[in-house]
């Protein structure tokens, strides 16, 4: 968990170290007053100081949270987070160019078997239902602009 | 027109075929996300604002004000069938909820459950209706200085309470305002943050960015998780007995007032009710030692406390705009997707709408209770579906929200990878809360900073010498000087447990 948090300092510095440098770009002052980059320059100040704070506290063993910390990740588990990223980094690659339809088709039923589900009936009743099922609710009846591929599908 | 005339055109307006309607189906949809393990109410809220898009922003926000509160209702069923709590404020109905469950008495918990909800929400939204008047004319009184301190408070608040480093809490905190600052300078126009990528001129979306970290993070920490079992209720007993009924009015009362106290207070959360109102019942009962064995004044006071928060939460935001909490702040999203911005001058300008929706908290209220008692079966019922199905279907809706909202798959790129990030944050326990209202918040505090600095000619003694601005500051000072001094303890414990 310590290892976590320093982690997530050093992030949080990745973040707040560019902002500061990027906010010098902009005004901090002008004529009616304070400029665009007067708000992002005094955040990111704080927000490393805070960072370093943290990082002073974690080195001298301070709070660190031990409750979240003591499950480890299964490989079960692992993959199928890994699984659910790549399915959504997929469709979102894919919603424009093939369309809401045939993106999510095989984003619900590769995810759904993935998961673990096994009624292979179920998984395409469902994907179905997802893909067509939904874009008929969504842009025919509720009017949401959902996007239509290359195929017109 | 006074403050009755003005409930009554609402109610009017509530009463509506369409918006009773939403206020159904928003009641209908908040108890299901309550009752799907793995779905909290802000991911259920943030994941079905796609649903109200093209709704009229009246019929939208009572849709949407109804997730919210059938959600907070649904967590209880879950609590006492499976002993997992839908959501946060459900843990605490878990100690004797499922204890009355396994002892056949589960029917009659989900019925207490129902009816303390009902009491406390229409006693916390009778509160609001009394409340929220006066301190939205007091609140028009704020000038740019009052504003920022205000809101430099709520912020504050939530901070504090949000997790156990205050350090940790206001570096999110302050992140959250950062990545506010994305997109076009509210005051000059100038585009910050953007390096040249034309979807972040109008700025980090905020229904993505919280569709990623409670949604998808949700998602994701549930992976690996097996289906549970599930306790049928009988359904032959829902009303308790004479003496339990004795039992419970008492608890009830004492819930609705707490809940309602601490639900106009920013940052409490709804967890602190819920357990201030469990620890004063085992404090007052004459047999403390069933709690946790099954006392119905162990279901009955948390669940009203827990829905009479939920309803006095909305008067922060409504007269103050300051959202008390993640699913709060997600509903103020909506208002802000509507073109609308919750607070003190939405009374003026739209009160047609302000008290059409607080009109439909009664109605909505009611709803629950006519869908909750006779459906207790189904909701059941549905509990058995397999976590697979609900996660993809989550998941789908996720998609659907984050891109429909500006059709653009860039959204969809920011929700995966805050879905990512608010994954990590949970996995090591950072908090998450104190981001997403320095998120929405930022801009807000941001322009109030530099109009009362325009005002001021640059001289920031204006937050000093204006007493209002001042006693803010101060009282935001104190919460976290309180809360450095709340935790300090705790670190120096765990530093020599180290």
């Amino acid at each position: 968990m310590r290892r976590g948090w320093q982690v997530a300092c050093v992030c949080l510095l990745g973040v707040f170290v560019p902002a500061l440098v990027t906010s010098l770009d902009y005004s901090l002052t002008d004529a009616l007053g304070p400029g665009p980059g007067f708000f992002p320059f005094w955040l990111s100040a704080i927000g490393i100081a805070l960072c370093l704070a943290m990082l002073v506290q974690l080195v001298r063993g301070g709070v660190v949270s031990h409750d979240a910390a003591a499950l480890p990740l299964s490989r079960q588990a692992a993959l199928q987070a890994g699984a659910v990223l790549l399915a959504l980094t997929m469709a979102a690659a894919f919603l424009e160019p093939l369309g809401f339809r045939l993106t999510m088709l095989p984003f619900i039923a590769g995810l759904l078997l993935a998961l673990g589900a096994r009624s292979l009936l179920a998984v395409a009743l469902c994907a179905v239902a997802g893909s067509f099922g939904v874009f008929h609710v969504f842009y025919y009846w509720l009017k949401v602009p959902l996007p239509i591929g290359v195929l017109g599908i | 027109m006074d403050t009755l005339q003005h409930l009554m055109a609402g109610l009017a307006a509530a009463m509506s075929w369409q918006n009773l309607a939403f206020a159904l189906m928003g009641c209908t949809l908040g108890t299901l996300i309550g009752v799907l393990p793995g779905l909290g109410p802000a991911a259920g809220t943030a994941i079905l604002i796609p649903l109200t898009f093209r709704l009229d922003p009246t019929g939208g926000l009572i849709m949407l004000s109804a997730i919210y509160y059938g959600a907070m209702y649904g967590g209880t069923i879950t609590s006492v069938l499976i002993n997992v709590p839908g959501e946060a404020a459900s843990v605490v109905t878990c100690f004797d909820g499922y204890q009355m469950a396994k002892q056949g008495r589960g029917g009659t918990a989900l019925g207490v459950a129902a009816v303390g909800s009902f009491i406390g929400g229409i006693a916390a939204t009778v509160a609001l209706v009394v409340v929220a008047p006066p301190l939205a004319r007091l609140a028009l009184s704020f000038g740019p200085p009052e504003f920022f301190a205000l809101m430099l408070v709520g912020l504050g608040l939530v901070t504090s309470l949000a997790g156990r480093s205050l350090l940790a809490g206001l570096a999110m905190a302050v992140l959250g305002l950062l990545i506010a600052m994305v997109g076009i300078d509210p005051v000059r126009g100038a585009p910050r943050f953007t390096f040249g990528i034309p979807s972040l001129y109008d700025g980090v979306g905020f229904i993505p960015v919280v569709m990623g970290l409670f949604g998808i993070a949700e998602i994701l920490l549930t992976m690996g998780a097996s289906d549970r079992q599930v306790i049928t209720p009988t359904l032959t007993s829902l009303l308790p007995s004479r003496e339990e009924r004795r039992r419970s009015a008492g608890a009830i009362g004492r819930g609705a007032g707490i809940g309602f106290f601490l639900g106009l207070i920013p940052g409490v959360g709804a967890i602190i009710p819920t357990f201030v109102a469990y620890v004063l019942e085992k404090r007052l009962s004459k047999t403390p030692e069933k709690f946790g064995q099954g006392a119905i004044e162990g279901v009955a006071a948390p669940e009203t406390a827990n829905n009479a928060y939920a309803n006095a939460a909305m008067i922060p935001l409504l007269t103050l705009g300051i959202p008390s909490s993640p699913t709060i702040a997600v509903l103020m999203g909506a208002f802000i997707v509507n073109g609308l911005t919750p607070g003190p001058f939405l009374f003026q300008e739209r009160p047609d709408l302000v008290w059409a929706v607080i009109a439909s908290f009664f109605l909505g209220n009611i709803l629950l209770l006519v869908l909750n008692l006779p459906l207790v079966g189904l909701w059941a019922r549905i509990l058995h579906l397999p976590h697979q199905y609900v996660s993809v279907g989550t998941l789908l809706f996720c998609m659907l929200g984050a891109y429909s909202l500006q059709q653009n798959v860039f959204d969809v790129g920011v929700m995966i990878v805050c879905g990512i990030i608010g994954y990590g944050m949970r996995r090591i326990d950072l908090p998450v809360a104190p981001l997403v209202l320095g998120l929405i918040l930022g801009p807000f505090i941001e322009k109030s900073l530099r109009t009362s600095l325009e005002m001021s000619g640059g001289d920031f003694s204006i937050f000093l010498t204006r007493p209002l601005c001042l006693a803010l500051l101060v009282v935001g000072g104190l919460i976290l000087l309180g809360s450095a001094l709340r935790l300090a303890p705790a670190e120096i414990r765990e530093s020599s447990t180290n």
